[in-house]
């Protein structure tokens, strides 16, 4: 049976390259970086050429770069280190309502320990006003985090603007306000330059950039001040202590020299497919809903509703014909856990359990795009077959027509 | 040793082969023009929505068929029991209980039973009616 993964935003596969570039480095180059003799001094220099790549894929200066576990340690540190060293200036911070579960389970723990939390909405087309995040600061906020792009409809963020806001409040004396950006879905799928956006400290996870899970980075703006919360080593200039993962970090550099150096190949091959696939369903498939600003969106993800079926069953009937996707909504004991991003745009519970992500890879081919336009109106039109919803609305219409 | 969290986070380890088989082949899907007896049940909490079609001559089930909407299970626990109601009386199809309609799936995930539970219900409603 032909497959086709299509789940390119929960994880890529690693790039061969990569591979090639890491193994040395768990094999006979195996020294540890805080080692002083030659083994640990070829794992050093191999680990300082990596944080050189990683940093120049989003214009960061190479100690600016906190090597560490992934994305969701970068954004636990990211948040959790600036609200303790800022917890005397204020305990207010402002994220969005569409964060990822790494970044609001961070913020609801802290509401929890007495932080206020204001979360922004993001209306229909799924994307954060600037003029929300004004509102939203207070004399007592000390950082807002909002995401650069989001993981289930791929909505571009407005980063540069509050960057710019937060310059500017910054400029006007509020010394101790910070910007985070969660950009795990986004590096290596769009340019991103941390002078750009203006941002503070910015996460990334290199398992979405066809490199090995288990490793990712938070840019740290040099002004920023951070409580660490990994201790008990000097690593990572004692912003993350732990040995440091040579292997994984080499693997990590050399994927963000592909993705920085072949960025504008991967964006036009992503952005073509996509946009096939897109018209393909449309063309295909009635009562679908585009979920999230098709404008200024990541290029390789797709997010549909099929309206009337059950986004679950449409990943198993796909699954089975080795289509993989993935839809944010569950069905759990009785109780129903729609999707809370496709929740915050306003549709309804029906919509947002018809709904299902197809995100692109960069290996990603015009043949599985064929494939899965064959066998997804199949797989749509099997489910809507037994849906009592579908069978009433087809009723409802014959009515109107005849 | 299957781990336990691994069926939490990946809900499609959590079905058995069978259970597959029943969602993408469904039986007697659709509604039965003539039937005798027919009953909807929703959910209240998560919407699932199951409809049985009984056709039912001298108390003996001769024709079932079902439309169902909501999570996998609610498909397939459908499916199966149509398939488990034909040629039952009614009386032997008042005693089919959820346990057996997850057994005949090989197995449903603790967190999906209201599916087999959903099923009973219709069913019950269903026969009610003649």
């Amino acid at each position: 049976m032909r497959r086709v993964y299509l789940d390119n935003s929960a994880t890529t596969p690693v790039d061969r390259r990569v591979i090639e570039a890491m193994l040395p480095y768990l094999t006979e180059k195996f020294g540890n970086a805080s080692s002083v003799h030659f083994f640990g001094q070829e794992a050093r220099a191999a680990v300082d050429r990596a944080r050189r790549e990683v940093a120049a894929l989003i214009n960061a200066r190479p100690n600016e770069i906190v090597l560490l576990s992934g994305g969701t340690e970068a954004n636990n540190l990211a948040i959790r280190g600036v609200a303790e060293s800022n917890a005397q200036h204020g305990q207010h911070m402002i994220t969005s309502a569409i964060e990822h579960s790494a970044v609001r389970g961070v913020c609801d723990a802290l509401e929890a320990r007495g932080w206020e939390v204001t979360r922004l909405p993001v209306y229909e087309d799924g994307v954060v006003r600037i003029e929300d995040v004004r509102a939203a600061l207070r004399p007592d906020t000390v950082l807002v985090t909002v995401m650069l792009a989001n993981n289930e409809i791929g909505t571009i963020q407005p980063i540069v603007e509050i960057g710019q806001l937060i310059q500017a409040e910054r400029a006007r004396g509020r010394k101790h306000l910070w910007l985070h950006t969660d950009a795990v879905q986004a590096a290596g799928r769009m340019v991103v330059n941390v002078e750009n956006l203006n941002c503070d400290l910015l996460s990334l996870s290199a398992h979405k950039l066809n490199a090995p899970k288990g490793i990712g980075a938070l840019f740290v703006r040099r002004s920023v001040r951070l409580t660490p919360q990994n201790v008990g080593g000097h690593q990572e200039r004692e912003r993350r202590a732990g040995t440091e993962a040579v292997g994984s970090i080499v693997a990590f550099g050399e994927a963000a020299r592909l993705a920085r150096e072949e960025l504008d190949g991967r964006i036009a091959h992503l952005r073509t497919l996509r946009d096939r696939f897109e018209a393909g369903v449309t063309a295909r498939i009635s009562d679908i809903v585009f979920n999230g600003y098709r404008e200024q969106r990541l290029p390789h993800l797709s997010n549909i509703s099929f309206r009337f079926i059950e986004g679950e069953g449409l990943l198993i009937n796909l699954d089975m014909q080795g289509v993989a996707v993935s839809t944010g909504s569950a069905c759990s004991s009785g109780s129903l856990e729609p999707s809370p991003v496709i929740r915050a745009l306003g549709r309804s519970d029906e919509l947002a359990r018809g709904s299902i992500r197809f995100s692109l890879g960069k290996d990603t081919t015009d043949e599985d795009i064929t494939y899965v336009l064959e066998v997804l109106p199949r797989a749509v039109e099997n489910l809507r077959r037994l849906s009592p919803l579908y069978q009433q609305a087809i009723a409802e219409r014959t009515c109107v027509n005849a | 040793m299957t781990n336990p969290q691994s069926t939490i986070r990946n809900p499609q380890s959590a079905y058995s082969a069978r259970f597959k088989e029943h969602l993408t082949n469904p039986r007697h899907a659709g509604a039965l023009a003539d039937a005798n007896a027919v009953a909807e049940c929703v959910n209240p909490i998560c919407g699932d929505r199951l409809q049985l079609f009984l056709r039912i001559r001298d108390q003996r089930i001769e024709a079932a068929g079902f439309l169902a909407y909501g999570c996998p299970p609610t498909v397939a626990c459908g499916s199966v029991l149509t398939e488990m109601l034909q040629g039952l009386t009614t009386d032997q199809a008042q005693r089919l209980t959820r346990r057996e309609i997850i057994d005949a799936l090989g197995g449903l995930p603790a967190r999906k039973s209201h599916a087999a539970a959903l099923a009973v219900e219709t069913l019950h409603t269903a026969l009610a009616k003649i």
